[in-house]
Order: structure tokens, then C-alpha cells, then sequence
């Protein structure tokens, strides 16, 4: 008799099954309607339907903007459209200029961001507001609106200069170190062969502790100093954690040897201080200077 | 027994974590009925580990025999060994029962002796993570005070500048005791959580001279209030979420509410540093619901796109620049229609014009049309299981009282012509205020208009669903709705003048000074 589970195997697989043949349907159908001159040829084909030819006229049409507004996109890393907020009340009618930053790390696009603008002064149509944006608060989107993208103040009439171009190649620059430096950081714990972050909302309740409590060196207690040492004696210590900050810019190693160490990283990537202390808080100058450099190579240089 | 000098004399220092409340203070009885079984038995395994040891001396053997001790009437027989403790620990947790078991082992048994301020802590934090809607919370921003001197030296933006204040645990706990020591004496336990993205720092107020242990137990008497205050700092990002942390009807006295005052004025000094210092600036921004704090004042892309907006979040509607399949029944795209048929010139809320679609669907064509305005307007937001329920949203209406005679006569011809939103705009009698820029209130008196302070306060377990669920239903006009019943704004309090909520000029929505 077919249990219950071997029931459900199967109708497991051929969901899987289907996803992969409407997946692999998809992607011929748009193999087919990029076709070059398909058009064309749609046009001096006979049809039965005027209506069918239309439809696939339209499809052509669709898989072809979606088919240049790739390569631009692929190619220019940061590209502009236009929105309308269906907001009724929106300023200036509700358009919007949006401009998408596409970030790359290692050959594939891993994240879209917008910045959605508006243009707030209708006696200056040319200048442009942040509306909306989808940038993470770690890349300093602020300072740079503030500095590309200034907007009058109440008592100037005359609105300051704008270069949305320079505001969208520095944003774009932040936001590609930004994810460098999160693929470095996971090559680092990948070096030390260390597990990855655990990932949001998972095992809360696997019995172990919520998160790291920071401040426990601020007890009082006179007698904490007893053993717990106990896996100190290993001759080699292991790098035993790597943690950085959301924006990437510090990061901190933890030996198994309660040797801990703060590196900054600057935003292109280099390690441009460190300070690494020994569990009895004594600065170690030799392993501080050692990790001065790139960050790709840190856990080589500090391990050599 | 006289108590050691040195026990009496007001001092200087923090409650350590190893200071124990007795097992019948009411705040541990408060904290432990209301834990599970499941976290009270990951809590006590978490104690005996053994760097937490110091903080959580469980009550052993050893210890009966230095009291020499009365064994007779004893419920639990003291372990042999933290190991020891730790097998049964798990055993509860892995057999099925009341929480009762494990509380009364706890409290009765193995800690009966007393818990310590750090096991205080961690149960409550543990409590907190467990339910996170059980505290209200408000989101402040840390936000850097102008510098004359370089203020354009701050906005720079080069290799290694930070705008971020910058935070380092021992920095930070150093400062925030400094600050903190002369005025009151408090217990700080600062932990940052695995699976949120965020820092938490609990600090337990003891108003009193005395650091000891005899004097945290001594307070059991005195009035009923609320003494621990949470801190939650979103990761990489310059928001603060404060709390008071209340138990159910317990209230919040104006003792309390001082000393959370006194608390929250010494975090910016706290963060500052020489050249660069803070203050809190209020973000408009008060909830219950942690995860909708961390959507609309988090470290993620969510900050400054609610609403509608959100479509630009996720992949819906930014795809992959490599993703070549336009497929064409693909649900997610229809969504995004409105927006784009906006683009491509038609009107913003003719909404996707594509009725064969509702073949399958049984709804009428006006219900469909509904839903596809309010998925127009709401995007992927307002869900009513998303999690990120608002309860309360409270706005003043800034714009003028329609004028009289024709209020009526308005009210028809807006549902008649949906697309003249700029005579929409007129017809509401301020044409000159129209292009005027939004941040003087003076404007208010000196124009002629009457502008009553009309407010409007929306409450429920998830606001902005309800507004969406209205719009669906067409209770609300999902086209002439203005944004910010959206939630595009990002404010649970706001002052609306024509149609928008009022911001500071110059500011750029979610921003990071």
C-alpha cells in the first residue's frame, strides 16, 4: 500500500517538475521573441485573427523593452525612469524620476537599489528632491545628497548647482564597496572555516543564548578569574569568531585564546588599523602590524 | 549581624551582574510566570554554561554543606554538579509539561538562594524576543548636533568618513556609567541578538545610594513601578528604539518615566566623542510591534519606501538585470502596473486595463478594480499577516475647512472627475499656497482661511491593512486617497497640509545626518 509520505513524495516531484518546465517554458518563450526580425515576419505572415497577430506583436514588443532595458541596465550600473506616485496630493503631479543602482560582486547582480525624486520648487523645474529611496542607512546617501544634490535654502532664491550624474556614480561607488566588502567579510570567515551568519529568525529557540551579551567585563566581581582558561593551553589558537558591523567597516576577531582584535577597514577595502589585544588586555603590536593591508588577505597574514 | 562598613557607604559603582534579588522580589516573580517552559529551560542551560557561571551560581551540594544546612523540608535536592544541572535542564526541556515545573525548580531549587541581576536580565530579554510586541516602543535618531566650524568638513564623504555614530561596546558602557553613576545606581546588561539585527541594552534602575546586594533586595516594599528601561539599537544604523519595561497593568509612575528620561539624556552623551556630538531627534515613530520598527526605522532598504513604495524593495519590481523572462501571466508584475502604465503617460489610476484576466476570479469587475487600486497604492505593504502592524497613527490635518456653501457641491464633483487633480487642488480654496514650500506654520494664521485643528487618530492591530482592506472594499476612494493613508510616510504622528505629511524641508526621508 503507498504510504501517506511516499503519496506526498511524489507529488512533491512533480511540483518540482513543473516549476522546472514552466521555468524552462519562460525562458524559450523569450528566446523565441527576441528573435531579430521576428516583427517583420509576423507582419507578412498570413493570419487567421488580426487579433492574434496583434497579441504577439505586443509580446514582442514587451520581451523587447525588457530586452534593452537589460542592457542598459547590465551595462550602466546606474540608469533612470520615470514613475508616477499615484498619490493624488503628490507634488508636481506626481512625477517622479527614479534612478536604479544595479550592484554587481563576482560576475552576478546581487542587489537593486532606487532613489525615487521628485521636484519639489515648481518655479525650478530642474531641481531634483529625494522622495524615496531603497538605500540600506550604512551608505551615507545623506551627505551625498547634501553635497550633489543641494536644494535652496528658505532665504537663497536661486537654487545651487545639481549634478545628479556625479550624485549617481558616488552612490554607486558606495554601494559596490559596500558589497565587496560584505563578500570579503564572508571570504574571511570562509578562510577561517568558520560557519556563516545565522540566518534571521532561525533556531531562537535551539537552546542556544539569544546573542552576544557585550558588556559582561563591566562585573564587578573580584573572583571571576578562575579557570575557563581551560581550552587555552591548545598550542595554536583558532580564530573562534569574525564579526563586523553592518556597514563593513570594522571588524572584529575573536581567538579562541580570548585574544581579541578591531580591524577598520576603510571603504575600498584596506585594513588601515588595527589593534589586537591578549585576553590579559596587553596590546600585541606584532599581529596588529601584520594586518595592515588588503582585507582579501587578513586571515593569511595573520595566521603566517 | 552588622553589616561591614563598606557595605553602607554610598558608592560609586554599578550593580554588578552577580547580585542577587531574593526568589520572592516581585520583579523575578513577575519575569519568571510569564516565561514559557521552552525559554525557561533554555535560560537555566544558558546560565550553567560555563562563562556565565560567575553571574548564575546555582545552589549545589557544596553549598548546603558550608550552610551546614536544614534539609528536611526541601522540595529539590541541590545537584552535585553545574553538569549535573545542565542534564536535567535539558531532559526538562526535551519532556513535554507545564511551565510551573520548571519555574518552581528554579526559583524553589536550584537558585533558591536568589537571582542574579544578570539572569533577571537575560529572562527578560528572552521574554522580549519571545513576544515582540509586549513593550511600546519609540524610535528616536541619533542626530549629529552642527558643528559650525566644519560642517562641510562632516558632510564629506571620502574613503574611510563615517556618518554613523560610531558605537563600541566598551566605549559606549564606560561613558553611559559615567554619565549614570553619580545620579542613580543600575544594573547594564548590553547584548547584541542573533537573529535580529539589533543591540539591546536593559538597563534596571535601583534608585538608591547603594550598590549592594541588600539594598537591591531592600526596594521589594516601596512602590509598584516600572524599573528596567530597554535600549535597542537597530545595526548599522543611527536609530534608537527606548522602551519602559512595563509588566501588564503595572504603571508607569512619573518616578519611572524620570528616570527613563535620565537615562535616555545620557546615551547621546554617551555616543559623543570630542568633535563630534549627538543629540536625539524624534523620528515620529512609536510602536509595540519590534519588527515594524525595524521595517520603517531598521537597518534595511525598508526605511524610506513604505507604502506603496515598497514594490521597489524587493524584486517585484526590480528584477535581475540579467532576468530576460517579460513573462506574461506573471502575477506580480499586474501589481506593479498601475505604476508603470503611470510611466508609460497614461493617468496615475487608470489602473491596469486588462479586465480579461478576471475570468477566473469570481469577483465583480468593480471589486477587481478595487483590489488592483489598492495593490496600486499599497504595493506588497499592508498585509494584514506581514507582521508589521501599526496600532496607532495619529495625524492634524493642516489644510483649510472647505469652504461652506460649496462643501457639498465638492464632494460630488470629486467623484465624478477623477483625473483634474490640479482643479482637485484648487477647488480646495489655497491655490497660492499650492507651489509654496511646506514648513511655515505661520503661513497658517496669516492666511485668511479658516484651518480648524481637525485630528484624526487610527488605532487597530494593524492600521494601514485596514485602510487597504477599506480601500478594497471601497469604504475608502483607493484613487483619491491621499498618500499618506498609505503609510508611505514612515510616521505613526504627523501634521498633513495638502495631502502629505509635513517633513522638515531639506530632509531626505529615513536620513542619516
Amino acid at each position: 500500500m503507498a504510504t501517506v509520505e511516499s503519496l506526498d513524495d511524489d507529488i512533491g516531484h512533480l511540483r518540482d517538475r513543473i516549476a522546472t518546465l514552466q521555468a524552462h517554458r519562460a525562458n524559450l518563450t523569450s528566446i523565441l521573441l527576441s528573435q531579430p526580425h521576428l516583427p517583420t515576419r509576423l507582419e507578412q505572415r498570413p493570419v487567421l485573427h488580426e487579433r492574434n497577430r496583434r497579441n504577439a506583436a505586443k509580446l514582442v514588443q514587451r520581451q523587447s523593452n525588457r530586452n534593452l532595458e537589460n542592457v542598459y541596465r547590465a551595462c550602466a550600473g546606474v540608469t533612470a525612469y520615470r514613475v508616477k506616485d499615484p498619490d493624488p496630493c503628490a507634488v508636481d503631479n506626481g512625477n517622479i524620476l527614479g534612478v536604479r543602482v544595479d550592484v554587481s560582486v563576482g560576475g552576478r547582480f546581487v542587489e537593486t537599489y532606487h532613489v525615487l525624486f521628485n521636484r519639489p520648487n515648481a518655479a525650478h523645474k530642474t531641481t531634483l528632491k529625494i522622495h524615496k529611496h531603497t538605500v540600506p542607512p550604512c551608505i551615507p546617501l545623506h551627505p551625498l545628497a547634501n553635497k550633489w544634490l543641494p536644494l535652496t535654502r528658505k532665504s537663497a532664491e536661486e537654487p545651487r548647482e545639481q549634478d545628479l550624474v556625479k550624485f549617481g556614480r558616488r552612490l554607486r561607488k558606495e554601494l559596490a564597496s559596500w558589497h565587496l566588502r560584505l563578500e570579503a567579510l564572508e571570504k574571511l570567515r570562509k578562510d577561517a572555516q568558520l560557519p556563516g551568519p545565522i540566518a534571521p529568525r532561525d533556531g531562537l529557540h535551539a537552546g542556544s543564548e539569544p546573542g552576544i551579551v557585550l558588556n559582561a567585563f563591566i562585573s564587578d566581581d573580584e573572583d571571576s578569574q578562575e579557570e575557563e582558561g581551560s581550552d587555552e593551553q591548545d598550542d595554536a589558537p583558532r580564530i573562534s569568531s569574525i564579526d563586523g558591523d553592518a556597514a563593513v567597516r570594522e571588524i572584529t576577531l575573536i581567538w579562541s585564546n580570548g585574544r581579541v582584535g578591531l580591524f577598520k577597514v576603510t571603504k575600498d577595502g584596506e585594513v588601515d588599523k588595527a589593534a589586537v589585544r591578549t585576553k590579559e588586555g596587553t596590546r600585541d603590536a606584532s599581529l596588529s602590524s601584520k594586518a595592515l593591508g588588503r582585507i582579501d588577505g587578513l586571515i593569511q597574514r595573520l595566521e603566517a | 549581624m552588622l553589616p561591614t562598613p563598606n557595605t553602607i557607604v554610598p558608592d560609586y559603582r554599578n550593580v554588578p551582574h552577580s547580585h542577587r534579588l531574593p526568589t520572592s522580589h516581585r520583579e523575578v516573580q513577575r519575569t519568571f510566570t510569564k516565561l514559557s517552559r521552552q525559554s525557561l529551560a533554555s535560560l537555566a542551560n544558558q546560565w550553567l554554561a560555563k562563562k556565565n557561571r560567575d553571574f548564575c551560581r546555582p545552589y549545589l551540594l557544596g553549598d548546603r554543606r558550608l550552610d551546614g544546612g536544614d534539609d528536611d523540608d526541601e522540595q529539590y535536592t541541590p545537584a552535585q554538579s553545574h553538569e549535573e544541572l545542565q542534564e536535567i535542564y535539558k531532559q526538562l526541556a526535551a519532556r513535554k509539561g507545564g511551565k510551573r515545573e520548571i519555574q518552581h525548580r528554579i526559583l524553589d531549587g536550584d537558585w533558591r538562594t536568589g537571582i542574579s541581576m544578570y539572569q533577571l536580565a537575560t529572562a527578560e530579554i528572552q521574554y522580549l524576543l519571545d513576544h515582540t510586541n509586549s513593550l511600546r516602543w519609540t524610535a528616536k535618531r541619533l542626530a549629529k548636533i552642527p558643528n559650525g566650524k566644519n560642517l562641510s568638513l562632516d558632510m564629506e564623504v571620502t574613503n574611510d568618513s563615517e556618518h554613523l555614530p560610531r558605537f563600541q561596546a566598551q566605549t559606549f558602557m564606560a561613558n553611559l556609567a559615567r554619565e549614570l553613576t553619580p545620579l542613580m545606581k543600575a544594573h547594564y546588561l548590553l547584548i547584541k541578538i542573533k537573529t535580529m539585527p539589533m543591540t539591546i541594552l536593559r538597563v534596571y534602575i535601583h534608585d538608591s545610594p547603594y550598590s549592594t546586594e541588600a539594598s537591591l533586595a531592600l526596594d521589594n516594599g516601596s512602590s509598584d513601578t516600572a524599573r528596567a528601561v530597554f535600549f535597542i539599537w537597530p545595526n548599522g544604523s543611527n536609530f534608537v528604539y527606548s522602551s519602559i519595561a512595563n509588566h501588564f497593568g503595572q504603571v508607569i509612575s512619573d518616578d519611572g518615566r524620570h528616570l527613563r528620561d535620565i537615562v535616555q539624556q545620557a546615551i547621546p552623551k554617551a555616543f559623543s566623542r570630542p568633535s563630534a556630538r549627538y543629540q536625539l531627534a524624534s523620528t515620529n515613530f512609536t510602536t509595540k510591534s519590534l519588527d515594524a520598527l525595524l521595517a520603517y526605522r531598521g537597518p534595511g532598504k525598508s526605511n524610506a519606501a513604505s507604502g506603496g513604495w515598497s514594490i521597489f524593495q524587493d524584486h517585484n519590481f526590480s528584477q535581475n538585470a540579467l532576468d530576460f523572462v517579460a513573462s506574461q501571466n506573471d502575477h506580480g508584475k499586474e501589481k506593479t502596473g498601475t505604476r508603470k502604465d503611470g510611466a508609460v503617460g497614461a493617468t496615475a489610476k487608470a489602473g491596469p486595463g486588462r479586465p480579461k484576466h478576471s475570468l477566473e476570479d469570481k469577483e465583480t469587475s468593480a471589486a477587481k478594480r478595487r483590489r488592483e487600486v489598492a495593490a496600486g497604492r499599497f504595493g506588497s505593504s499592508a498585509q494584514p499577516n506581514d507582521g508589521l502592524g501599526l496600532e496607532r497613527v495619529e495625524v492634524r490635518i493642516d489644510d483649510a475647512f472647505p469652504a461652506m456653501p460649496g462643501a457639498a457641491d465638492d464632494a460630488d464633483a470629486d467623484t465624478s472627475n477623477v483625473n483634474e487633480q490640479p482643479a482637485n487642488r484648487n477647488r480646495r480654496g489655497r491655490p497660492s499656497l499650492l507651489d509654496r514650500s511646506l514648513d511655515e506654520i505661520e503661513e497658517l494664521e496669516d492666511g485668511d482661511a479658516w484651518v480648524p485643528d481637525v485630528r484624526v487618530v487610527f488605532q487597530g492591530s494593524h492600521v494601514f491593512a485596514g485602510v487597504r482592506q477599506l480601500v478594497e472594499q471601497g469604504v475608502v476612494d483607493g484613487e483619491k486617497m491621499p498618500g499618506w493613508m498609505t503609510g508611505e510616510a514612515g510616521v505613526t504622528i504627523g501634521a498633513v497640509k495638502q495631502g502629505r505629511i509635513r517633513t522638515k524641508s531639506g530632509q531626505v526621508p529615513g536620513a542619516c545626518v
